[in-house]
């Protein structure tokens, strides 16, 4: 992906004019298309008054903290956030290891079947997970039947259909292939088996590629929205992408609509920071391999 | 075993010793190549591959109404979808939601990537930030946000609308715009991954072309018309095909802004297929035959798909 040879040119040496109004277009677009997240996020430093007062204001009159502090102890949220973290901290950490492990098998072993395997493993992301869902819901619960810390409304059955990615296999093994053979020949020479080629020259070779793959595996899982719903159905387990759901429809009622915002604020400012940190790798992840995670 | 022929192939030496020997370290080495793969493989193998099969095998099954046992029905649950109103207005719906988000929303997409793909000195990383970030917004935040947005009463949009002199719906709460509501919501969310793809689009065609154009005096119009639009079209193919796909898996915008409703309108496949399993009397047979019919529509896309990008990497 070239992305330094080929751009639309605009006329050179011309008055600037075009160009300022380019800008203009393009930060109203922007402003536009972000008004969302910035219209949530200085609604949820408004006091009650403020929000409900017609017409609506974009910046609060009077700044508070308090639907932060609503939001997070009225209810469990900070609960459903550690949830959400733990959830996808386990999700992120077994996808990129055993990625890793899977797209090493892949690029530098060889073993019969190697390739019909691979092609099996790539074959797995036509399969949408609006398919499996109910299926693997019905896995749960029966196991949960066996015994309760392998069942439903546990950290096990929000994370353990999606501790591998065929994705990341298909990502990590795509890197590795670029990696020489000649490496791993001389590796060898100096006595170093595979596990430790592996974990000492070919990872902190391809730190880019696997941080990369982090991210999308971060962004997947705290976004998770059909499994959580299905499959826990206690208060305490829910992740937050399921809290700010039933804390909206809670506090419609007496529509808190700060708190609710302060609520879905907390929601998206993992997600939002790893945006604002990462944003150029993000971009060039989704440009290359025209997926999402 | 299709290991030991191979490993006979691959080492016609006449020394039995060293066959042997060579035997022994290829079959180690398969071993540990496959030891590498079992953890993604057990995990792919219960959690995607077994319940291909398991999904099909649920959707020839219907749950007695007194005891709870599953009873084997054949092909009546699919045979039943077509003749459900609901089902056939789901078909509907899901129909409208793609024709809704996916030309609409690809247009949006296209004409922000050719304004951010001429090169500017300065705030460029600005703009590409405010018009990225919906990447990272998950489908309930969006949801969320968006229901705020089109509060009756004290939302922006119909604030917004006000000012022009438009009495806003009850956006949520209306038949007529329910889904209308949801479509808005995610053409929002998925504008971000439209606008990088068609922007790495756009930068990989070669600048040549414009300077010729340019040459022969074709104005910008005629320049986006007749370069980028048609060297951009494998691009514009393959989005149009995930973001096909994209709109027949929505769901948390739905089940936060509408939950299907009012009276169906909102009520896409995907959305029936969690009603029926989930919500009420689980149905789950039945959602089951829902769910493997939208399977083979995702699938039939997934082809099409990669037909047509084989071709794209061919032809460029």
């Amino acid at each position: 992906m070239s992305t330094s040879t080929a751009q639309i040119k605009p006329a050179r040496r011309k008055i600037k004019w075009g160009e300022i109004g380019l800008h203009v277009y393009l930060i109203g677009i922007g402003l536009v298309v972000a008004a969302p997240i910035i219209l949530a996020i200085f609604t949820s430093f408004k006091v009650a008054n403020d929000i409900t007062n017609y017409p609506p204001t974009l910046l609060p009159e009077v700044w508070t903290v308090e639907n932060y502090i609503t939001a997070w102890t009225a209810t469990p949220l900070w609960r459903f956030f550690a949830n959400s973290l733990i959830q996808t901290g386990t999700i992120v950490v077994f996808q990129v290891l055993f990625s890793i492990l899977a797209a090493y098998a892949f690029s530098v072993l060889e073993f019969p079947g190697r390739d019909l395997l691979f092609y099996v493993i790539l074959a797995s992301l036509m399969v949408p997970f609006q398919l499996t869902f109910i299926p693997n819901f019905l896995t749960i619960a029966k196991w949960g039947q066996i015994n309760e810390a392998i069942g439903p409304n546990t950290y096990f059955a929000l994370t353990v259909p999606f501790l591998a990615s065929a994705f990341g296999i298909f990502l990590l093994r795509q890197f590795f292939l670029t990696i020489p053979k000649d490496l791993h020949d001389s590796a060898k020479i100096d006595g170093a088996g595979n596990w430790r080629y592996l974990w000492q020259i070919l990872v902190p070779l391809s730190k880019g590629s696997i941080s990369a793959f982090s991210i999308f595996s971060f962004l997947g899982a705290w976004s998770q929205y059909l499994w959580p719903l299905v499959i826990t159905n206690e208060e305490n387990m829910r992740t937050i992408q399921i809290g700010i759901r039933f804390f909206l429809f809670d506090q419609e009622r007496g529509a808190d609509w700060g708190a609710v915002m302060a609520a879905a604020v907390i929601a998206l400012m993992p997600t939002l920071l790893i945006f604002l940190v990462a944003q150029r790798q993000l971009v060039k992840g989704i440009a290359m391999t025209g997926l999402k995670g | 075993m299709s290991q030991s022929v191979s490993i006979h192939k691959s080492s016609p030496s006449q020394n039995a010793d060293k066959t042997y020997n060579n035997n022994w370290a290829k079959i180690k080495s398969a071993l540990e190549g496959y030891l590498y793969l079992v953890p993604s493989l057990i995990i792919l193998t219960i959690f995607v591959f077994i319940p291909i099969v398991a999904s099909f095998q649920l959707s020839l099954t219907r749950i007695a109404p007194f005891g709870g046992k599953s009873i084997a029905v054949g092909l009546e649950n699919y045979t039943r979808l077509f003749a459900d109103p609901e089902y056939i207005n789901s078909l509907k719906v899901s129909l409208l939601f793609t024709l809704g988000t996916v030309p609409g929303g690809l247009i949006l997409a296209v004409a922000m990537a050719i304004a951010l793909s001429y090169p500017m000195k300065h705030l460029s990383w600005f703009h590409r930030l405010l018009i990225f970030v919906p990447i990272v917004i998950s489908s309930a935040v969006t949801g969320v946000l968006f229901r705020w947005i089109y509060h009756p009463v004290v939302g922006y949009l119909n604030y917004i609308l006000s000012l022009m002199g438009i009495e806003g719906p009850l956006w949520l709460s209306s038949k007529d715009w329910a889904l209308v509501s949801v479509m808005l919501a995610v053409v929002w969310r998925q504008l971000g991954f439209n606008v990088i793809i068609a922007l790495a689009g756009i930068q990989n065609i070669d600048s040549t072309y414009y300077e010729a154009a340019k040459v022969d005096g074709a104005n910008l119009w005629h320049r986006i018309r007749h370069i980028t639009l048609p060297l951009l079209s494998p691009t514009l193919f393959f989005l149009f095909i995930i973001n096909v796909i994209n709109s027949l898996q929505v769901f948390g915008e739905i089940n936060i802004l509408t939950e299907g409703g009012p009276g169906g309108a909102s009520n896409t496949l995907l959305y029936s297929i969690y009603y029926d399993a989930f919500v009420g009397t689980p149905f789950r047979g039945y959602a089951s035959a829902q769910a493997y019919l939208l399977f083979i529509i995702i699938l039939i896309m997934s082809f099409v798909q990669f037909r047509g990008f084989g071709r794209k990497v061919h032809y460029q």
